[in-house]
C-alpha cells in the first residue's frame, strides 16, 4: 500500500516538472499578454518535430539538438508574434484569440503534411533500464527532464525578476501606459515575451518528445493541461505555474490511483472551477479578478 | 424602418428546396443552419453582452443528449436499489425539455462562473465543456459513453390517425430549422432590444461604469446565459434528432471554434453577423473539399482564410458591408448595424 | 447585407458544390469514407492506401462488368458530422452505388442513418462496435471482427497460456471500451480472476498512475486496447515500472513492427492479437495474396507498420467488387442483394457474411481469422 503510494508521488513530481514547464511559458503570454494562446500547444509539437528532425533525420547530437529545439521554437515565436499579433495589437481579446486558432489549424495540419500521421520516435541516450530504488522505480530519461524542467524554471525566474528585460515585461503587466511613458519599449516587450513563452513551450516539447512520441495532434491535450496550470497558479505568476505543474500532477496521479481513471484528466478542470469558486485569482497570484 | 429585408431574405431561404434538387446542398445547410442558431445564441453572450466563452459547445451537447435521452428512454441507479427513469416520450417533448435543461444549465453556470472575467472567465467556460464532456464519456450508464447513443427517433408531427408529418426527410427538416432559426432570431432582437438588452449592452462598454449607475450585473449576465445556453440546447437536440446519433465527439472543440468563427467573422454585435458568418463558413469546408486538393491543405486553407478575414475586416464582414453602404450614401438594410451603447435608436 | 448579395453567393456556393469530378469514362464508382486528417489519420490513410492498391489490382486485371472501378476517396476529418457529410457527398453529388468506411465505430454509426435514407450498402472494415450490426441496419456490411468475436477467438488460449489472474487497461472510446467489456466476460467464463480495470483519455501519453495500479494488483497478464502509439507508450512505461505481467494487445490495430522500432527492448516478451500477419503468410488461408500484398505495399514505400491496417481496405474494395460483378448491375439494392452471397479470397482469410441483428432487419457480419504472435529479441515470432 504505502509503496503503491510512493511510486504514485515519484511518478508525480516526475510528471509535474513537465507540466510546470508547460505551464510557464504559458503564464507569461497568456498572463502578461492576455492573449488566449492557441498555438502553444503547436510550439509544443514544433519543439518535439524540430527534435525529431535533428536526431532522426540529421543525426545530431542529443543534446545540441535539444538546445537547437528550443531556439526554433523561439524564432518561430518571435515569427507569429510580429506577423500575426503586432498588426492586431488593439483589438479584443477574441479577434486575437481567433487569429491564434487559424494559426493553430495551419500548424497542426503543416505538420501532419510535413510528418504524416504516423506517431514517431525519438531515439534517447538514456539507459532503457529503470532506476531502482527498492520496490520504487523511475527511467533515467524522466530524471533528466525534470532537472532541465527546474533548470529552465529558475533561468526564466531569475529572467523575469532579476533582469531589465525581465522589468519591463512586469512593468508592461502592470500599467502599460506607465510603463510606456518610462520608456519601456512596449512592442519589443511583447515580441520577446511571446518568444520566450514559445520558447519554452518548444523545450517542453523537446524533451517530452523522446519520452512519449511524437504526433501532429500532441499538442492539443499538452495546451489544455498548460490552460489548467495557468489559472491554477495564477496568471504571470511563474512561481505559482511550477507551483500548480506539481499540484495537477499530484492530482491526476491520486486522482487515478484512488478515484477513476475515466476522470483523470477531468482532475485539472474540476481543481480549476474548485479554485476559481473559492479564490478568484489563483491559488498564489495577486489581483486582477475582473479585467 | 422596414422589415421587409430580412423577409425577403427568409422567403428566399425558405424557397431553396423548391428549386435545389440537390439533397447534398440541402444537407449541407440544414447542419449550417443548426450551428447558426448555436452561433446566434453564442453571440448574445459573445457579441451583446461582450463574455467570450468558450465553452458553448457544453449547452449544445447538453441539449443534444437530453433530447435523445428523453426521445429513447433511460435508466440509470444513483445508489445500490434507487434507480431512476423515465420510458421514451415524443420526440418535440424531448426536444422541448432539452431546451429546457440547457437553459437551467445556463443559469447555474452563469452563477457560478460569472464570479470572474475576461481570461479568467474563458478558462472556466473551457473547464466546464471538458468537465461535462469526461462526465459524458464515463457515465455509460445513462449516456452510452463512447458507445453512442444511435436508433434516435426523427421528429414526428401531427395527431396520429389524422395526419402525420415525419420529420424524417431533408426537405421537411431543413424547414424545421429555418423555422428554429427565424424564432431564435426574433428573440435575439427582441431581448437586445428591450431595456434588459441595453442593461446588457453597457455591461459590454464599461462594466464599472454600469455598475454605478445601479445595473444588477450579475442578474443580466445570467439572464443572457440562460437564454444563450437554451438556444444553443436546442440547437443540440436539432442535431440530435438529424443525425440520429449522440455521442461524446459533439463536444469536440472543433465545434466550439466553428461557432465562434461564425459569430467573429460575421460581426459579432450584429443580428445578421452570425448568419453571414455562418454561411460562409459552413459551406468553406464543403467547397474546400469540391475542390479535391489534399486534405492536409484544404484545412491549411481554412485557416489561411480564418486569418485573412479577421485582418482585412476585424470587426466583421457585416459591419463592413455596411459601413461600404453608409459609405455610398445608402441606408443600411435591416440586418442590424452593431448596437453601440447610448446610440439609444430603436432598430 | 443585400438579398440579391446573398442569393448570388449562394448561387456560386451551389454550382461549385454540384459540379462533380470529371468521371474517368463511365468508370464504376465506389466511395470511401476515411479520416485522412485529425486523430485518426494515420489509420485512415493506411487504409485509403491499401484501397488504392486493390483499386490498381482490380483494374490492371480489367476491372469490372467491362468497366474500370474509380475510388473516390473522402476525408471525414475523424469527426462524426464530417462522416456524414462525406456520405451525402458521395451518394448525393458522386452518385456512388456503394460504400466502404468509416473506420471508427462513432464515425460509421453516424453514416448509417444515411444508408437507410439513401438505400446504399456500406462494407465496413475496421469498426468494432457490436452495436454497428444489431441495430436494424440491412445496408452494413462488416468484413472486420466484432470485440466478441475477438474475445471468443482468444478463448482456447487462456489454458495454452496459463492465464490466472488479469488486468485491463483500455483506452476510452467505443473500440477500447468495447473490447474491455467482451474480454472480461470471456476471462471471466474461463475462470480467470480479474483484477484492476483502467482506462485513459485516447489523447494521454502518460500512464504511469494506471500502471503503477495494475502492478500493484498483481496479475500475470495485462491485456491492452488502445491504437499504436498508446500502446507503444504503454509499453515502454510498464518496463519502467517494471510491471511483470505479460502484455497483450488486442485490437488488430497495433502493429509489431512499429512497436518494435519504436518501443525497442520494452516490446519484448508481449503478444498481439492480429488480423493479419505479413511475417508468416503462410499461416494465413491465401498466402499467395497476402505475399503479392505485402510486396505491392512495400513497393510503393508505404510505412511497413501500416500493414496491419492497410489490408482492410484491399479485402474491403476486393469485396465489394465481388458483389458487383455477381449482381451484373451497378445498382445499389443490387450490390446490397449480392453481397450477402459473396464468398472472397481475402488477405484476412476467406470472407462471407452471416447475418447478425434483429430478425428481419439484420446486418451482415463476417468472421474472420484471428491470429496471436508474439515479439522475441526484435522479432516477431509465432505463438
Amino acid at each position: 500500500m504505502l509503496d503503491q503510494f510512493l511510486q504514485h508521488c515519484l511518478n508525480a513530481l516526475m510528471l509535474g516538472g513537465t507540466y510546470a514547464l508547460l505551464g510557464i511559458g504559458l503564464t507569461l503570454i497568456f498572463g502578461i499578454m492576455r492573449v488566449v494562446n492557441f498555438t502553444h500547444g503547436e510550439l509544443y509539437a514544433f519543439g518535439a518535430y524540430m527534435m525529431y528532425a535533428l536526431v532522426m533525420r540529421l543525426g545530431i547530437d542529443f543534446f545540441a539538438a535539444l538546445v537547437l529545439a528550443m531556439a526554433l521554437g523561439i524564432v518561430l515565436g518571435g515569427a507569429i508574434e510580429l506577423t500575426l499579433l503586432r498588426p492586431l495589437r488593439s483589438s479584443d481579446i477574441d479577434i486575437t484569440m481567433l487569429v491564434m486558432i487559424g494559426a493553430w489549424i495551419v500548424l497542426q495540419n503543416s505538420e501532419q503534411l510535413a510528418w504524416t500521421g504516423v506517431a514517431q520516435s525519438i531515439a534517447n541516450p538514456f539507459p532503457a533500464e529503470p532506476l531502482v530504488f527498492g520496490s520504487l522505480s523511475v527511467s533515467w530519461n524522466r530524471v533528466f527532464v525534470l532537472l532541465v524542467a527546474m533548470f529552465l524554471i529558475s533561468a526564466t525566474y531569475f529572467l523575469v525578476n532579476g533582469t531589465k528585460l525581465g522589468r519591463a515585461m512586469r512593468a508592461t503587466f502592470q500599467d502599460r501606459e506607465t510603463a510606456a511613458l518610462m520608456g519601456v519599449r512596449i512592442e519589443r516587450v511583447h515580441t520577446a515575451t511571446f518568444a520566450l513563452g514559445s520558447g519554452l513551450a518548444a523545450a517542453s516539447g523537446a524533451l517530452l518528445g523522446p519520452i512519449f512520441v511524437v504526433t501532429p495532434t500532441m499538442g492539443d491535450l499538452a495546451a489544455t493541461k498548460a490552460f489548467a496550470i495557468v489559472i491554477l497558479g495564477g496568471l504571470g505568476n511563474v512561481v505559482g505555474a511550477t507551483v500548480g505543474g506539481f499540484i495537477l500532477a499530484f492530482a491526476e496521479e491520486i486522482g487515478v490511483a484512488y478515484i477513476s481513471s475515466g476522470y483523470r484528466d477531468a482532475m485539472g478542470f474540476l481543481l480549476i472551477i474548485l479554485i476559481l469558486l473559492v479564490r478568484p485569482t489563483g491559488l498564489i497570484a495577486q489581483k486582477e479578478r475582473i479585467s | 424602418m422596414t422589415r421587409w429585408p430580412a423577409i425577403v431574405v427568409l422567403a428566399a431561404f425558405a424557397s431553396i428546396p423548391l428549386w435545389m434538387e440537390n439533397l447534398y446542398f440541402l444537407h449541407i445547410l440544414v447542419v449550417t443552419g443548426i450551428f447558426i442558431i448555436a452561433a446566434m445564441s453564442l453571440n448574445l453572450l459573445l457579441g451583446f453582452t461582450g463574455q467570450l466563452s468558450l465553452g458553448h459547445v457544453a449547452f449544445f451537447g447538453i441539449g443534444a443528449y437530453a433530447s435523445a435521452l428523453v426521445s429513447l428512454g433511460f435508466e440509470v441507479h444513483l445508489t445500490e436499489d434507487f434507480a431512476v427513469g423515465i420510458g421514451p416520450k415524443p420526440v418535440w417533448l424531448a426536444m422541448a425539455l432539452a431546451t429546457a435543461v440547457a437553459g437551467l444549465c445556463g443559469f447555474a453556470i452563469g452563477k457560478i462562473a460569472f464570479k470572474v472575467r475576461g481570461a479568467y472567465f474563458v478558462i472556466v467556460s473551457i473547464s466546464f465543456a471538458e468537465v461535462v464532456r469526461l462526465v459524458a464519456v464515463n457515465w455509460v450508464e445513462l449516456t452510452q459513453g463512447p458507445m453512442a447513443l444511435n436508433n434516435i427517433p426523427a421528429l414526428k408531427l401531427g395527431v396520429p390517425g389524422l395526419i402525420e408529418i415525419s420529420f424524417l426527410r431533408k426537405p421537411a427538416y431543413y424547414y424545421l430549422v429555418l423555422a428554429a432559426a427565424a424564432v431564435s432570431y426574433v428573440i435575439i432582437r427582441r431581448l437586445v432590444n428591450s431595456q434588459a438588452g441595453r442593461a446588457m449592452i453597457a455591461l459590454r462598454e464599461n462594466e464599472p461604469l454600469a455598475v454605478s449607475v445601479g445595473i444588477d450585473v450579475t442578474r443580466y449576465l445570467v439572464l443572457a446565459t440562460v437564454v444563450s445556453a437554451a438556444m444553443a440546447g436546442a440547437a443540440g437536440a436539432l442535431y440530435a434528432h438529424y443525425v440520429r446519433i449522440v455521442d461524446p465527439d459533439i463536444f469536440l472543440f472543433i465545434y466550439t471554434v466553428t461557432m465562434v468563427i461564425m459569430v467573429i467573422t460575421g460581426g459579432k454585435g450584429t443580428f445578421a453577423g452570425p448568419i453571414v458568418g455562418g454561411v460562409i463558413f459552413g459551406s468553406v469546408p464543403e467547397v474546400l473539399r469540391a475542390l479535391a486538393i489534399q486534405p492536409e491543405l484544404q484545412w491549411i486553407a481554412f485557416g489561411l482564410l480564418m486569418i485573412g478575414i479577421v485582418f482585412l475586416l476585424p470587426q466583421g464582414i457585416v459591419p463592413a458591408v455596411q459601413g461600404w453602404w453608409q459609405s455610398r450614401g445608402k441606408t443600411p438594410p435591416q440586418g442590424g448595424p452593431p448596437i453601440e451603447a447610448g446610440s439609444g435608436a430603436q432598430q | 447585407m443585400s438579398t440579391e448579395r446573398i442569393l448570388s453567393i449562394i448561387a456560386a456556393v451551389g454550382l461549385l458544390l454540384t459540379a462533380g469530378p470529371a468521371p474517368a469514362q463511365d468508370a464504376i464508382k465506389i466511395g470511401v469514407s476515411q479520416p485522412l486528417t485529425g486523430a485518426f489519420a494515420a489509420s485512415g490513410n493506411y487504409v485509403a492506401q491499401g484501397a488504392k492498391i486493390a483499386e490498381d489490382d482490380i483494374n490492371k486485371a480489367g476491372g469490372v462488368l467491362g468497366r474500370k472501378i474509380q475510388l473516390i476517396v473522402e476525408d471525414n476529418k475523424s469527426n462524426p458530422t464530417e462522416a456524414v457529410a462525406t456520405a451525402e457527398k458521395l451518394i448525393q453529388k458522386d452518385k456512388v452505388p456503394v460504400l466502404m468506411g468509416a473506420w471508427s465505430s462513432t464515425l460509421t454509426l453516424a453514416v448509417m442513418p444515411k444508408l437507410v435514407e439513401y438505400e446504399v450498402p456500406m462494407l465496413v472494415e475496421t469498426s468494432s462496435s457490436g452495436k454497428i450490426t444489431t441495430s436494424g441496419n440491412p445496408w452494413i456490411f462488416r468484413i472486420s471482427p466484432t470485440s466478441e468475436m475477438e474475445a471468443k477467438a482468444f478463448a482456447p488460449l487462456v489454458k495454452t497460456l496459463g492465464i490466472k489472474k488479469a488486468e485491463l487497461l483500455g483506452t476510452n472510446n467505443d473500440f477500447g471500451l468495447g473490447a474491455m467489456q467482451e474480454f472480461e466476460k470471456m476471462l471471466k467464463a474461463a475462470g480467470v480472476e480479474i483484477g484492476a480495470k483502467e482506462t485513459m483519455d485516447p489523447k494521454a501519453v502518460d500512464f504511469s498512475a494506471q500502471l503503477a495500479k495494475i502492478k500493484a494488483s498483481g496479475g500475470d497478464t495485462l491485456f491492452v486496447t488502445t491504437d499504436v502509439s498508446q500502446a507503444t507508450l504503454i509499453l515502454k512505461q510498464a518496463k519502467e515500472q517494471q510491471l511483470k505481467s505479460r502484455i497483450i494487445t488486442t485490437g488488430g490495430s497495433v502493429s509489431p513492427d512499429q512497436l518494435i522500432a519504436q518501443a525497442g527492448e520494452a516490446a519484448n516478451g508481449s503478444l498481439h492479437l492480429v488480423f493479419f500477419t505479413p511475417w508468416f503468410p503462410d499461416a494465413v488461408k491465401n498466402p499467395d495474396l497476402a505475399t503479392k500484398f505485402v510486396k505491392e505495399w512495400n513497393a510503393r514505400g508505404h510505412n511497413v507498420g501500416g500493414l496491419t491496417e492497410g489490408f482492410r481496405g484491399y479485402d474491403g474494395i476486393t469485396t465489394i467488387v465481388a458483389a458487383i460483378k455477381a449482381a451484373g448491375t451497378v445498382e445499389p439494392k443490387a450490390i446490397q442483394k449480392a453481397l450477402w452471397n459473396v464468398k472472397v479470397h481475402g488477405i484476412n482469410g476467406d470472407i462471407a457474411f452471416i447475418k447478425q441483428g434483429p430478425a428481419g432487419q439484420e446486418s451482415a457480419q463476417n468472421v474472420p481469422s484471428v491470429y496471436l504472435i508474439k515479439i522475441d529479441n526484435g522479432k516477431v515470432v509465432k505463438m
